[in-house]
């Protein structure tokens, strides 16, 4: 049981749940109506004005009402908005035991132990029928939720179902109530409204409790014989199904629950049972240890239920609703009902992965607790209650597409909670020894560790290590080093661990509070919540983002929090991404929620001194609102705050306390108010700007300050002026004062004389000195004339001059507010780019001074390889044993070491190259294996090669090739490791594939196609290098497949048109003084198989020479060829000339060795044409042909093979071989 | 199955040194409240470091006649790999340590001699004192050694006793890796995924990006071995493993590899991709001869 709110009251009869706030009414036995806010755990109202215990209270599903009925015999409807009691009815002869309103019309159902049940219609306010049969009190009565039936409970021992249908009809046909007021007589004692249909007998006592299931045809009733009681019903009959015993006492209420299969009941023996409402048997029993119970509600939406007792209530869930789930780059994995769900953040696709339960599998705490997940192995550890805790680990298949419902057989164990901590590997808390287990994916211990605290439960904290949790601490614990590398005190019990994607920060959820923390658990803020909290993920800024149950919130790095927005109902955040919330519910669906994360943004930046940031979020003035202000105010940030605020007043005080004059200088003439003007005169004065400061004050007409102002100031002129106003004001005191400020001492008699002060006016002047006057006084003084001190000698009191006049203070510093440093930092913008674009310039340079190096060190080699090729003869390495030597030679000597006198050493096994060597009938492998006479000798029996030089440095590659190099133990030999051609996911270990080649067919094409190129770029010497170099590569290349072979077979035809073609034109550019040798070699040219564009280049070239040296015959003919080809216009257009030309004079001017006529090849080393029926010989390899003279040398094409020897062809894929 | 307590003070120094992160373990080896053990250990693994820095002369020079046990026996190790010419004197005074009864079962010398007798490719004597393990190090040697020998069977059987003693020990998984590299075929993704874990849990060193790259390249993928290995060409441009692989890949991708073949000559004209090469090309000679 998960207790959600506990109330502390007198007994609690009567309990109804708000149907969409989270409210509940509680009725007490002393009176009183209580409204709670079981979420806020809050008193809303009270409702006072039963007499005597209310034990039946109900709320209306869509009206602000709710009704009550007490032991005073009375039904009362209120308004809990207006906190009235609207009405009362009245007709109820005894105690009522409970209310209800029907779930469409305007009637309530009530129960009460004047043996009778009633339903009233409180629009009309009257009585619409009494159900009269049992005999003793009803205890209970309650409508179906959908069909025309009542239920009752009764004292009699029976429960009784009423069929209300006809008086539904009564109310829906257009009947007038005053009719139906008449018939209510009749109807008082067996009316037609409303009449029994079953009346179920079976329990020995009163029963107490009667309750129809949501949606099947069920009743469960409970009763004082201790027993709860389940009955099925059809349209004529009604029967007992089944009995459940186990309350020790009285049974006070039982229902069925609104979601599950499940049955709650609650008892005077002080416990609350649940049931399986299939298998009728007791599922679980919580106990209190004084408080019998009295009443049960269940929430008619969510998954909540109450239960009131002796001394209050308690709301309370049977299990948790938090899905399990785990978060893995782009996708969720989650578990819901008993399938493993799989989510993909990017597409918001959701699929089912596998079943985790087999169907029907009791499912009440049973439900996966948490869940982690290993992406390498696709691995799933479920952890759940089961037990006493116990963990479920899954490999998902990988063609899982997930419709398959058969369970696999997961590897279960037992554990308080169990994790991944590497890609295959786990951890299993051992709670009882405060132990982890390390296990390997066969569910086998690989490792024990006892942990440094006793440990509740461990959750993932990087690759290997563990945050352990105990009731008020958390460690992160090394399990390799067996180190402890953080520790931090919490509040009780850690709920979940939220790390950020980086893994650098870490949040600690528990019930009310939430730690920021670093990843070696430094503590960074706290942040406490009235509100449980419920989720929480990292966005990409590092702020964390969190639900309570009723709010999104976030919280900066500083422990800032605030309300993004409100939630209606639970969710759980899984991942942040941007502005979108990616959550599940608690139904276990998906949702994706767009947030304005402006606030906590534009925090962000403030907190991260982001002033460009700022700056461009105030330009776009995206937020606003006293919130905010009073923030940047509080932050210290009121220059900032200034810029959003258009009030005066808020923008006045905004300005003094950032110090802004010239700001508060324009709100305070806006406001022209007396105090605002006072403060900014000290303001001013306090920063010295005297100006502002007089400004100020003439403002407010302050003349005492002004002229103390202009006093120390030592503007005279002023001060005189302003002695000047005092007097035309009438102001004797502050022209007196300004006379002195000003050291008048005429002034001052004058003022004193006037203002009737005859003997100050005399004193004042004879002490300084001004006799006339003193004279004139002491006359009109008379008698009166005061008397002087003698033996002082009087000064005049004048001002000191002030150090310096007039004019502001100069400030040390100008406060450079942040908020211009923002504005310039936003301009500067530009210029940081121009930094980093220059930046990029130094690193080319770099890159200039690399390549300098490099060829330097190009140089070196060039010098140490130059200096290695003349040591080559003296070479002669004895590393070959390696390679040739067969095992039986490296035979080990017996072991004569006392140390070890058991052990033999084993005998070498075979390299693999020497497997290499033995299995292939292939060149190339052999090469490969480094067996080059072997290889020699295949290519020798197959092409007939025997010139090997050329094959060198392929030989060499290929063997080179063959074997990667890894550094094994530190300091010991590398070891070379054969690699293998064809790698497959599913090859099995310890089959030798055959090697893997250097040279392979598509590399070959690439070549052809770069020595296409060259050709009609006309870089003979380069294309020529191009196509000898395929010609040399073939014999040593391996295909798969057949036709491969063939495609393999066909290129060295092609190439080996393209290398004679070139031999001989390269040939004709040497003979200059030639010209018919040339025009043979260059008619020979065209008869070379070509590709178009090239024959029509040779053409065009042989054309060209031949129609210089006037055979005129010869080149139109090559001229009709190359109009054949469909040239382009320029070279059609030069043909057509040539052809016309001919037609004229259709001779040739010399006899060439030379019939287009006659069809012929060209001997591969003569260049002379052998005509269709002449003896040749060819090359076995190239298949070049040659004159019968040249048989037994070297092919002068292909440069390897002798021509006119045998060959067995070429052999160049395991295919020809199989 | 390994249940132990209390904290591993050198569990860092010896990871550094295991996954090649050479002058990380040296700068990181002052640790404090050490035991007298973990302290020779200690210096055993950092003069080993600058061993497989090359610094042979320092360790030499450091390493004084006084030095406890292990430490002259990783001076010898320094002596046998400084001078090649003089081995023959530094592997009789190895076998004299070897012989005495007092010191010859100790593990570091055992390693040692483990070692130098590999280099010798006298794998029998080398098998002599490493057999009977001991230690994770000695374990890992002989796996080593019965992978040159072309023994995966045995390897597998000494791999095993170090999955007993701790599965998840650097030396085990890195131990496996090279077990599976050598037999190859679908274990190949188990060792890459070795590698790559170490990848993900420690800082890069060219070893692990090397154990990487020679993955990739049993699995026919060039291209991104040549990326792994260009980027521990940046890490270490003279590291011989890594030009030496360098030279294989370009071989495979179809580049040019004389650069890297010139450089590895140059700073390491004893590696066995130089040698090797050098002795195919005589073989090829003679091999010419018998067409002749």
């Amino acid at each position: 049981m998960l207790t959600k709110f506990e109330t502390k009251s007198n007994r609690v009869k009567g309990l109804s749940f708000h149907p969409k706030r989270p409210w509940i009414l509680a009725s007490l036995h002393s009176g009183v109506i209580q409204l709670w806010d079981y979420r806020m755990g809050t008193l809303i109202d009270r409702f006072d004005e039963h007499e005597g215990p209310v034990r039946g209270v109900h709320f209306h599903s869509s009206q602000p009402l709710f009704v009550s009925g007490g032991d005073d015999y009375k039904i009362k409807v209120w308004n809990y908005k207006t906190h009235r009691c609207l009405f009362t009815l009245l007709g109820h002869l005894d105690y009522i035991r409970t209310v209800q309103f029907h779930h469409e019309y305007p009637w309530i159902v009530s129960a009460s132990d004047d043996q009778t049940i009633r339903i009233w219609n409180w629009q009309s306010r009257t009585c619409v029928s009494v159900l009269t049969g049992h005999n003793h009190y009803v205890m209970c009565a309650s409508f179906h939720p959908k069909e025309d039936l009542v239920v009752s409970a009764s004292l009699d021992q029976t429960v009784r179902v009423w069929d209300i249908g006809a008086l539904r009809k009564k109310t829906v046909s257009p009947a007038d109530d005053i009719m139906r007021l008449t018939q209510m007589n009749s109807d008082l004692f067996g009316g037609v409204d409303a009449i029994v249909k079953y009346v179920l007998e079976g329990h020995d006592r009163g029963v107490n409790w009667a309750a129809f299931h949501p949606n099947l045809p069920l009743i469960v009733s409970g009763a004082d014989d201790r027993q709860v009681k389940l009955w099925r019903m059809n349209e004529t009959k009604a029967w007992e199904v089944d009995t459940l015993r186990g309350h020790m006492n009285n049974v006070s209420s039982v229902m069925f629950h609104a979601k599950q299969d499940i049955i709650v009941s609650n008892s005077e023996d002080k416990s609350i049972r649940v049931w399986d409402a299939t298998k009728r048997t007791g599922l679980q029993t919580f106990r209190r240890e004084h408080d019998r119970f009295w009443i049960l509600a269940v929430h008619p939406e969510m998954n909540l239920l109450a239960a009131g007792h002796d001394s209050g209530m308690i709301v309370f869930k049977l299990e948790r609703e938090r899905p399990a789930f785990a978060l893995s780059g782009d996708s969720l994995f989650y578990a819901k009902d008993r399938f493993l769900r799989y989510y993909e953040y990017s597409t918001q696709r959701d699929s089912q992965v596998i079943p985790i339960r087999r169907p029907g599998t009791p499912s009440l705490n049973q439900s996966p607790r948490t869940l982690s997940y290993s992406p390498t192995e696709n691995a799933v550890l479920i952890c759940s209650d089961v037990d006493g805790g116990s963990y479920e680990l899954y490999i998902i298949p990988k063609d899982s597409v997930g419709r398959s419902d058969v369970v696999q057989d997961a590897k279960r164990g037992t554990g308080g909670s169990a994790v991944f901590i590497a890609r295959n590997r786990f951890a299993v808390l051992e709670k009882s020894t405060s132990q982890v287990l390390v296990k390997n994916l066969k569910n086998e211990v690989v490792k024990k560790s006892s942990l440094p605290i006793p440990t509740d439960a461990i959750f993932y904290a990087g690759t290997g290590n563990l945050l352990c949790r105990s009731e008020d601490k958390v460690v992160i614990f090394d399990l390799q080093q067996r180190l402890v590398l953080g520790e931090l005190q919490t509040p009780p019990f850690v709920r979940y661990v939220v790390w950020s994607s980086d893994m650098e920060s870490v949040a600690l959820l528990s019930k009310h509070t939430i730690i920021i923390a670093s990843k070696k658990l430094v503590l960074q803020c706290t942040l406490h919540e009235t509100i449980r909290v419920k989720s929480g993920a990292w966005d990409d800024n590092g702020v964390f983002i969190y639900t309570t149950l009723n709010h999104i919130k976030y919280c900066l790095p500083n422990g800032d929090s605030g309300i993004i927005q409100t939630l209606d109902v639970p969710i759980y955040i899984t991942k942040v991404s941007g502005n979108t919330i990616f959550c599940l519910d608690r139904d276990g669906k998906n949702k994706a929620i767009t947030i304005n994360a402006t606030e906590y943004i534009f925090k962000l930046a403030l907190l991260r001194k982001r002033y460009d940031h700022v700056m461009s979020m105030i330009k776009n003035s995206q937020l606003c609102g006293q919130a905010m202000i009073a923030y940047l105010q509080q932050k210290g940030f009121p220059e900032v705050a200034l810029h959003f605020v258009e009030d005066e007043r808020i923008r006045f005080n905004l300005a003094l306390e950032s110090g802004n004059i010239s700001v508060a200088v324009a709100s305070a003439t806006q406001i022209n108010e007396k105090d605002h003007w006072y403060r900014l005169g000290v303001e001013a004065l306090r920063q010295g700007n005297s100006g502002i400061v007089e400004f100020a004050y003439q403002q407010t007409k302050n003349f005492e300050r002004l002229s103390f102002l202009y006093l120390i100031t030592g503007n005279l002129d002023k001060l005189s002026k302003l002695m000047k106003i005092a007097e035309v004001k009438n102001n004797v005191m502050g022209q007196f004062h300004n006379a002195l400020y000003l050291g008048d001492v005429k002034e001052r008699v004058k003022i004193l004389e006037n203002a009737g002060h005859l003997p100050l006016a005399y004193i004042t002047a004879s002490v300084h000195g001004l006799n006339d006057i003193a004279e004139r006084l002491a006359t009109e003084l008379g008698d009166n004339v005061p008397s002087l001190p003698e033996g002082k000698t009087p000064s005049l009191l004048m001002p000191p001059t002030p150090v310096m006049c007039g004019g502001d203070w100069p400030l040390l510093r100008v406060m450079k507010g942040i908020f211009e440093g923002g504005l310039e930092s936003a301009d500067r913008g530009g210029t940081v780019d121009e930094e980093d674009g220059e930046g990029d310039w130094g690193e080319e340079l770099d890159i200039n001074v690399d390549g300098m190096e490099n060829r330097d060190i190009e140089d070196i080699l060039a010098a140490a390889e130059a200096g290695e090729e003349e040591n080559d003869e003296d070479g002669g390495w004895g590393g070959l044993e390696d390679l040739e030597l067969p095992p039986e030679l490296d035979t080990p000597k017996a072991s004569a070491n006392a140390r070890s006198s058991v052990f033999v050493t084993p005998t070498q096994g075979m390299p693999i190259s020497q497997i290499w060597s033995q299995k292939s009938s292939l060149a190339a492998e052999q090469a490969a294996a480094g067996s080059f006479d072997t290889a020699m000798r295949l290519l020798h029996r197959q092409l007939g090669i025997k010139n090997f030089t050329p094959l060198k440095s392929m030989f060499l590659d290929l063997f080179n090739g063959s074997h990667s190099y890894l550094r094994a133990f530190s300091s010991s030999p590398v070891v070379p490791l054969a690699i293998e051609r064809g790698w497959s996911e599913s090859s099995s270990p310890n089959v030798r594939g055959p090697p893997a080649l250097v040279y392979d067919f598509s590399q070959l094409d690439e070549k052809l196609k770069s020595g296409y190129k060259a050709t009609t770029s006309g870089k003979f010497t380069e294309a020529l290098r191009l196509f000898l170099s395929i010609l040399h590569t073939i014999p040593l290349v391996v295909v798969e497949t057949r036709r491969e072979v063939d495609e393999v077979k066909e290129l060295v035809t092609i190439v080996k048109e393209y290398v004679l073609g070139l031999q001989m034109e390269l040939k004709r550019r040497e003979m200059k003084d030639d010209p018919l040798r040339q025009q043979e070699l260059a008619a020979y040219f065209t008869h070379c198989n070509l590709q178009t564009p090239h024959l029509r280049l040779a053409l065009l070239s042989a054309m060209g020479v031949c129609y210089k040296a006037k055979n005129l015959a010869t080149a139109s003919n090559f001229a009709r060829r190359l109009l054949e080809s469909n040239p382009v216009e320029n070279q059609a257009k030069m043909a057509r000339q040539v052809v016309q030309a001919a037609e004229r004079n259709m001779t040739d001017a010399t006899k060439l060795n030379y019939d287009f006529r006659n069809p012929f090849v060209i001997c591969g080393s003569t260049y002379v044409p052998i005509y269709r029926g002449q003896k040749d010989v060819s090359c076995p390899y190239c298949t070049a042909r040659f004159v019968p003279s040249q048989e037994g040398n070297i092919c002068t094409v292909c440069d390897l093979a002798v021509i006119g020897a045998d060959a067995s062809g070429l052999l160049c894929s395991p295919a020809q071989v199989r | 199955m390994a249940s132990m307590a209390g904290p591993d003070h050198l569990f860092n120094l010896r990871n550094h040194f295991y996954l090649g992160a050479y002058q990380a373990a040296i700068n990181n080896s002052e640790i404090p409240n050490l035991s007298q053990e973990d302290i020779v250990e200690r210096d055993c693994l950092v003069h080993r470091a600058y061993i497989a820095l090359g610094s042979y002369q320092l360790v030499i020079s450091e390493i004084d006649e006084a030095a406890a046990t292990p430490l002259q026996a990783v001076k010898l190790l320094a002596m046998y790999l400084s001078s090649p010419e003089n081995k023959e004197s530094t592997i009789s005074s190895l076998k004299e340590w070897l012989a005495d009864p007092t010191v010859g079962n100790n593990a570091t010398i055992r390693l040692i001699a483990g070692t130098i007798f590999m280099h010798e490719e006298d794998y029998n004597e080398a098998l002599k004192h490493t057999h009977s393990g001991g230690t994770m190090d000695l374990h890992a040697l002989n796996v080593q050694i019965f992978i040159k020998m072309h023994r995966s069977d045995y390897a597998e059987k000494q791999l095993r006793v170090m999955q007993q003693i701790d599965e998840d020990h650097t030396l085990t998984q890195l131990a496996s890796a090279w077990l599976n590299l050598a037999v190859g075929g679908s274990k190949i993704q188990e060792a890459y995924l070795i590698f790559q874990d170490f990848s993900e849990k420690y800082p890069m060193t060219s070893l692990i990006l090397n154990g990487k790259a020679v993955c990739c390249m049993h699995m026919g993928n060039f291209e991104e071995a040549e990326t792994l290995l260009l980027e521990a060409l940046n890490k270490d441009a003279k590291d011989p493993e890594t030009l030496a692989n360098l030279v294989v890949c370009s071989l495979h991708v179809g580049k040019s590899s004389s650069r890297y073949l010139n450089q590895l000559k140059l700073s390491h004209p004893e590696h066995v991709l130089v040698k090797r090469g050098a002795s195919a090309e005589d073989n090829f000679e003679r091999a010419l001869q018998s067409f002749a």
